[in-house]
């Protein structure tokens, strides 16, 4: 194979795609439309709690049962106040008062500690019909309350270590047993699971969108190839096997700047994320930097395949139902997705990592979401298995595209392939 | 040196021997062999299906032969050779979104020019065609004629030693049709070898050196152009005169241009026919031999069959 042939056909192709507004508009338009979206979001979001922090925060007491340890209230401007995260609690001697200031708007809600509070347990809330129910909720005045009671009715009745037991039963840390012991996480569970799969996800769903996107790609330049009636004047020129290495490559390349545009943003992301969740994502860094690596030749082996088989199709609209096997070979993992996220070394991980069609995006996956758990030389067998199929698919593919690029009507039989390809 | 100069000569640019080729239970090709000898034009001719297409596409290694071989420039087809050939498809394609330079520079990188030279050479030869007015222009937005003149250029713009253009007349008006007629001419004047395969006769007629005629994948008829038409020619002649040929007992009839048909005993030649005539006292004005046209040997060849 002549390289400088190689070369002017991945040119071409590179530059037939990378110039059509479909490729620019996937390429950045994508992160910059969800930039957008979510910068939009997260500014609305910003601006309504903005605009709640700057709406009154300010409730009432009324305590008919006599229970709530009046200590705690401070006098202001003749009034009982008790401050507690950045919310105000005035303590009325009636309900009457109480509901005056509500209906004038200077409280959200008055909470009125019911005279049979003790055996009932009721504590009546009262808002206002400016005060949406949802806006209610969303405080945290409730719970402070409640430990306001629960600090009242135990107040002096029991030791103060027993006491703040009492108020505070449990304080949960959170650990992890991972390789190296028990590691201490500060996380959410929830939060946590959120976090490990979220990125992951992402990184896995960009590589096999890249991956098909570029596969796509040269599907369509087959068919266009086809269609257009050019293959002869090609095949006069360059080999199939070059056409195919040309193909394959400068598509490739298009498909990989979209893979490195798109992996930056989930990188971008992720810092963001991390920035804002006080550093509890975790950026896969393993996962990122074999990901190019696993792009390229998950790409080559998938793309081969594709080629050779849409080669064969008539029209783009054959060729697309061709190749359509081979890329729901290539989804077989984000089918299985929730099982390889919450057990990303499982059997199921495990054995689709040596499989060609899903190494690519299984070995990812595992990578990012526990990269303990998957040994260096799974990574590298995978590797080596990939570039074997590759070698392979190339081979056969050069092959069945030499025929396949010439076909013009019906599909040949199998046999008839076979032997106009040997 | 006197000797291999010869030999060198002898070799064919493209040869095929008993090459044969089916598609399934198709035979497209049956032991077909012949020869395309440097610096001629040679006519490749034969109905629609008739295998002509596949026997070129064998000869560029864009098919392979089932049986028989195939020699270009004297070694069996590889990239150093196909570099020396050049291939103007009849069901000839372009990328239509592209730009008419760039797409005439990216056919030249295919076959093997630099991209200074590719750039170049497209320019040169857009200039020739007369569309350097396109060249930035998208092919999509030419005339069915422009394009094939851009497709035409792409296929002389490397100056192969082997040209072969499948129906390269089709669809030209008579400006350019000439202007491609010239450019073959040219390409004999300065010993360049071209295939021509066309349904054009008198194209055939007024270009080629030798033909060959290929017929449900067999080669029926195959040599130097002026010897096979006078092979199947009547042996008859067109006498041009004032008198009356019947009264001098000539058994004739009037011909279309004016002239008497006249049909020659089967042992005489023309030269002593007219010999005979004047001897017998006959004034003749003009007097040709009837040769057959190459359209009227394509039919009798191929016509009763279809």
């Amino acid at each position: 194979m002549r390289v400088q042939r190689i070369a002017a056909v991945a040119r071409f192709e590179l530059l037939s795609v990378v110039k059509r507004w479909s490729y620019l508009i996937a390429t950045f338009g994508l992160p910059v439309f969800l930039a957008v979206v979510s910068g939009t979001v997260l500014g609305a979001q910003t601006y309504f709690l903005t605009q709640r922090a700057a709406e009154s925060s300010q409730f009432g007491l009324v305590d008919e049962a006599g229970v709530v340890d009046a200590e705690v209230f401070e006098e202001r401007e003749g009034e009982r106040v008790w401050t507690a995260n950045a919310n105000e609690v005035f303590l009325y001697e009636n309900r009457d008062a109480a509901t005056t200031d509500l209906e004038s708007g200077r409280l959200r809600a008055v909470y009125v500690v019911e005279k049979e509070y003790l055996s009932s347990g009721e504590v009546r809330a009262i808002q206002s019909e400016k005060t949406p129910l949802l806006s209610m909720r969303g405080t945290t005045i409730e719970p402070l309350l409640r430990s306001l009671l629960r600090k009242s009715l135990v107040e002096g009745r029991l030791d103060s270590d027993v006491q703040e037991r009492v108020i505070s039963p449990a304080y949960f840390v959170r650990s992890r047993l991972g390789p190296d012991g028990e590691q201490v996480t500060d996380v959410d569970e929830a939060l946590d699971l959120l976090v490990r799969t979220t990125i992951p996800l992402f990184l896995g769903i960009l590589l096999l969108t890249a991956l098909l996107s570029a596969s796509g790609y040269l599907v369509q330049t087959v068919s266009t190839d086809k269609e257009s009636k050019i293959v002869e004047v090609l095949l006069s020129s360059v080999t199939p096997e070059e056409i195919l290495a040309g193909k394959l490559f400068g598509l490739g390349a298009a498909g990989l700047v979209q893979f490195a545009v798109w992996s930056s943003m989930v990188v971008f992301v992720a810092l963001t994320a991390s920035a804002a969740l006080a550093a509890v994502v975790s950026i896969p860094w393993q996962a990122l930097a074999v990901a190019p690596l696993f792009f390229i030749l998950g790409y080559l082996f998938l793309g081969s395949l594709m080629l050779a088989t849409a080669a064969l199709g008539a029209n783009a609209a054959e060729s697309q139902k061709l190749t359509m096997g081979w890329a729901m070979l290539a989804i077989l993992p984000l089918m299985v997705l929730v099982i390889l996220l919450d057990e990303p070394n499982g059997i199921l991980g495990q054995v689709m990592t040596w499989i060609p069609f899903t190494s690519p995006l299984t070995v990812i996956i595992r990578l990012a979401v526990d990269s303990s758990g998957i040994a260096w030389w799974e990574v590298i067998g995978a590797m080596v298995v990939l570039v074997v199929s590759t070698w392979a698919s190339i081979r056969v593919g050069a092959r069945l595209f030499r025929v396949g690029f010439l076909l013009t009507g019906s599909m040949p039989s199998l046999a008839e392939l076979w032997r106009q390809a040997r | 040196m006197g000797w291999a100069a010869d030999t060198l000569l002898l070799v064919g640019v493209l040869d095929y021997r008993g090459v044969s080729k089916r598609f399934g239970q198709h035979r497209a090709l049956e032991g077909v062999s012949l020869e395309v000898t440097p610096g001629e034009v040679f006519g490749l001719l034969g109905p629609n299906g008739a295998g002509k297409t596949t026997l070129i596409r064998i000869g560029l290694d864009i098919l392979r032969a089932d049986e028989g071989e195939v020699s270009l420039f004297g070694a069996a087809p590889n990239p150093k050779t196909l570099d020396r050939t050049a291939y103007l498809p009849e069901e000839r394609g372009v990328y239509r979104r592209a730009k008419v330079r760039e797409l005439l520079a990216y056919l030249g990188r295919l076959k093997g020019l630099k991209r200074v030279a590719a750039r170049t050479a497209a320019d040169h030869w857009l200039e020739r065609v007369g569309l350097s007015r396109v060249a930035d222009q998208r092919v999509e937005s030419l005339s069915k004629g422009m394009t094939q003149k851009v497709q035409i250029a792409a296929c002389l713009m490397t100056d192969p030693e082997l040209c072969v253009l499948d129906e390269p007349f089709s669809g030209l008006d008579p400006v350019n049709l000439a202007l491609v007629t010239e450019l073959i001419e040219e390409r004999r004047r300065s010993g360049q070898t071209t295939v021509l395969s066309t349904h054009m006769m008198h194209q055939v007629e007024a270009l080629c050196d030798r033909v060959a005629l290929i017929h449900r994948g067999k080669l029926v008829v195959y040599g130097q152009l002026d010897e096979i038409r006078q092979r199947y020619s009547p042996n008859e002649v067109i006498v041009w005169s004032a008198m009356d040929l019947l009264a001098f007992g000539v058994q004739a009839t009037q011909h279309k241009t004016g002239g008497w048909r006249v049909e020659l005993p089967p042992s005489a030649t023309p030269a002593a026919y007219l010999n005979e005539l004047v001897r017998n006292g006959l004034l003749i004005d003009r007097y040709e031999p009837l040769v057959a046209r190459m359209d009227e040997i394509f039919v009798s060849l191929v016509g009763g069959g279809r």
